[in-house]
């Protein structure tokens, strides 16, 4: 089990925004986080990552909680918003940054670049630009191409898809699954139902911070994910 | 006003001396202009797709031009003059010519800055060349060659006999305003307004890899620094502020050796950076807070990144202040001893009162003139950082011994200084406390 939820309570202003009284993560597995807006799925990821208070319970990291011991830092990469990215730095820089500060060297820098070519399109890397002043799905791309970066044990990114064109959207995928493969554990959140059923094993639909659906993806998700969503 | 120029020249006959500094008033405000003026373009973008001919357009941007600081001072510094002290004397006419002046003057320059910004987007020559121009007039002056001031007494005492004269200077602004908006006019397509982009390049700090970690985080703020123009002015003004000094040390106060009264000045201008830079401490960072929490740095590393950095520009900025030396070589040791302060002791103060700041910064904005991201705490910092020297030197003071006073000053930052390893186990506890608060600050748009 890498990660495990108990009695997982957030409260903004009297209102219950996440509530997870158990739920548990294994090892390569690839979840997708469906809700609509509001549901809590940023909460939770945040909550993944220690970035909020959690007014009740733990998430546990390979058995540890996660806000109190940093060792989940090493094996994690997540990508949830601009918010991560230094945005007055090259894109070459900021993985520089990234790669040094993980205590990966150069040339193994490059080579794990490489394969984010297709996805980066030549939009990215080399036109002498800071990343503000990219465009939000170069932003996007960069923040997502830097969580993988370090090789992590478990990924976590926060609509991913959104602001890609539509190529770029199809090799992502392929490239999750080919990370997939590594026996990596991915969460994804998405408002994308097709491409959440498309590339993920197990669905998690969250309402108002609850998990009203929990279950592996079969031929019929798809179709029953859109019942539920067509109000 | 009046008072106060005949204290300042004592003798004199203050309209005269008022003449006098009328057109170096306005070279002054040119020159500040430059470096602060804003330019008001950005703000036309929604305008642009919507029903309004280009017309309107420019005639708003020029009037948005007026709502500046700068068009208020000179009211505020010549008018109250011109109505109390020279409307009795020569008239209600020349002090209506007067008035005129000093208003076409002040309009000349918002439009002519706004001219030569859009021309040239932001070079940074044109500030060179503009005090290198101030400065050879100013020795021009200085030496007699030609005077300004003369120039100016000249003038205005002529305007005040013929204020119908004056009617001629309206031709400035008007002109000036014609000439811009004819610029507008042929070149209101955002691409064009919009500054120009150069190529960025991706750039390293070799030196300060050694420090490991802690290096590279640093080499990350000092691309933070020079690359936001905010964070770049607070810069230039820890360099600016060297020269504070000039006015505070008195030969009497340093042959009498009362340190006490230029102990300000030395902590303001070795502590300067600190005090500028480290009021907004960490929300400088606050756009990519919560990328630095989920990254391997830790906490303590963070922070010694910030200790890092203060002591190597409180050294920096303390080495230049050296040049004091030709004065006495008892500001050097002044100096010296008030720059331990600031990397033992005020350092800690700073990084302290950081952790209780949790408004965002949003370094795309404008840089002079914004107090986005200020609160209390900001104002608190400078309390215990500028009286704790003051607390140390105090008893020495009382009993004479100013050199003892200074030392102590030096030794407890000596001490700080060593205790350092501490105050960073406390802090990084703190900071730990803090960071969800900070974080959700820094969210908050």
């Amino acid at each position: 089990m890498l990660i495990e939820i108990k009695n997982l309570k957030k409260i903004y202003n009297q209102k219950t925004v996440v509530d997870i009284p158990s739920l548990s993560i294994n090892e390569g597995e690839l979840i997708g986080l469906v809700g609509n807006n509001g549901a809590g799925k940023t909460t939770l990821f945040r909550l993944f990552l220690d970035l909020i208070r959690a007014d009740e319970g733990v998430v546990l990291s390979k058995g540890n909680d996660v806000s109190k011991d940093d060792n989940w830092k090493s094996y994690t990469g997540s990508y949830l918003d601009e918010g991560f990215l230094i945005d007055y730095l090259t894109p070459e820089e900021y993985f520089q940054f990234i790669a040094e500060i993980n205590n990966i060297s150069q040339s193994t820098l490059v080579e794990r670049i490489k394969p984010f070519k297709e996805i980066f399109n030549d939009e990215v890397l080399n036109k002498g630009k800071y990343i503000r002043d990219l465009s939000k799905g170069n932003k996007n791309k960069v923040g997502i191409a830097a969580a993988m970066l370090i090789q992590p044990e478990l990924l976590i990114l926060d609509e991913p898809f959104a602001n890609l064109d539509p190529t770029t959207q199809i090799r992502l995928k392929k490239l999750i699954s080919e990370i997939k493969a590594r026996d990596v554990t991915i969460i994804i959140s998405s408002h994308d139902l097709n491409h959440v059923t498309e590339v993920c094993d197990r669905i998690i639909l969250l309402e108002k911070g609850i998990v009203i659906k929990d279950s592996e993806k079969t031929e019929g998700t798809l179709k029953e994910l859109e019942n539920y969503f067509t109000v | 006003m009046k008072s106060f120029l005949t204290k300042l020249f004592p003798g004199k006959d203050p309209v005269l001396v008022f003449n006098g500094f009328i057109l170096y008033y306005f070279l002054a405000d040119f020159l500040m202009r430059v470096q602060l003026q804003e330019l008001p373009t950005l703000s036309v973008k929604p305008y642009l797709t919507v029903n309004l001919s280009k017309k309107t357009i420019i005639k708003f941007l020029n009037l948005r031009s007026f709502f500046t600081f700068f068009n208020l001072l000179p009211i505020f510094i010549f008018l109250p003059f011109v109505f109390i002290s020279i409307a009795p004397i020569s008239g209600s006419l020349s002090a209506m010519a007067y008035t005129l002046i000093v208003l076409s003057l002040a309009i000349f320059n918002n439009f002519l800055i706004l001219y030569i910004k859009r021309k040239a987007g932001s070079n940074g020559f044109i500030i060179l060349f503009g005090v290198a121009a101030m400065l050879i007039l100013a020795a021009l002056d200085y030496f007699n060659i030609i005077s300004i001031s003369h120039i100016s007494g000249l003038l205005f005492s002529y305007i005040s006999h013929h204020p119908l004269w004056s009617l001629i200077f309206i031709l400035l602004p008007v002109s000036i305003v014609g000439i811009n908006s004819k610029y507008l006019r042929n070149n209101l397509y955002l691409e064009e307004i919009s500054k120009k982009e150069v190529a960025k390049v991706s750039t390293d700090y070799p030196f300060l890899n050694r420090f490991g970690h802690t290096g590279r985080l640093v080499a990350l703020e000092l691309k933070l620094i020079l690359r936001h123009k905010r964070s770049k002015s607070a810069l230039t003004m820890s360099f600016l502020f060297v020269l504070y000094g000039l006015l505070f040390y008195k030969k009497q106060l340093i042959d009498k050796n009362s340190f006490g009264s230029l102990l300000f000045a030395a902590i303001f201008m070795t502590g300067i950076f600190q005090i500028v830079y480290g009021q907004f401490m960490y929300a400088w960072q606050s756009s990519h807070f919560d990328g630095l929490l989920t990254s391997p740095v830790t906490a303590k590393d963070f922070l010694r990144a910030k200790f890092l950095m203060f002591t190597l520009a409180a050294t920096l900025v303390t080495m230049v202040t050296f040049f004091y030396g030709f004065i006495s070589w008892k500001l050097i040791l002044l100096h010296l001893c008030v720059y331990l302060y600031n990397i033992g002791f005020g350092t800690v103060i700073v990084l302290y009162f950081a952790c209780y700041n949790r408004k965002r910064l949003d370094l795309t904005k404008a840089a002079s003139f914004n107090w986005q991201g200020v609160g209390a705490s900001q104002w608190l910092l400078g309390i215990p950082l500028l009286l704790m020297p003051f607390l140390i030197y105090l008893p020495f003071g009382i009993y004479d011994l100013p050199f003892w006073g200074i030392i102590s000053i030096g030794l407890f930052g000596l001490i700080t200084l060593a205790m350092r390893e501490i105050w960073l186990n406390l802090l990084t506890r703190l900071f730990i406390k803090q960071r969800y608060k900070i974080a959700e600050g820094f969210r908050e748009h």
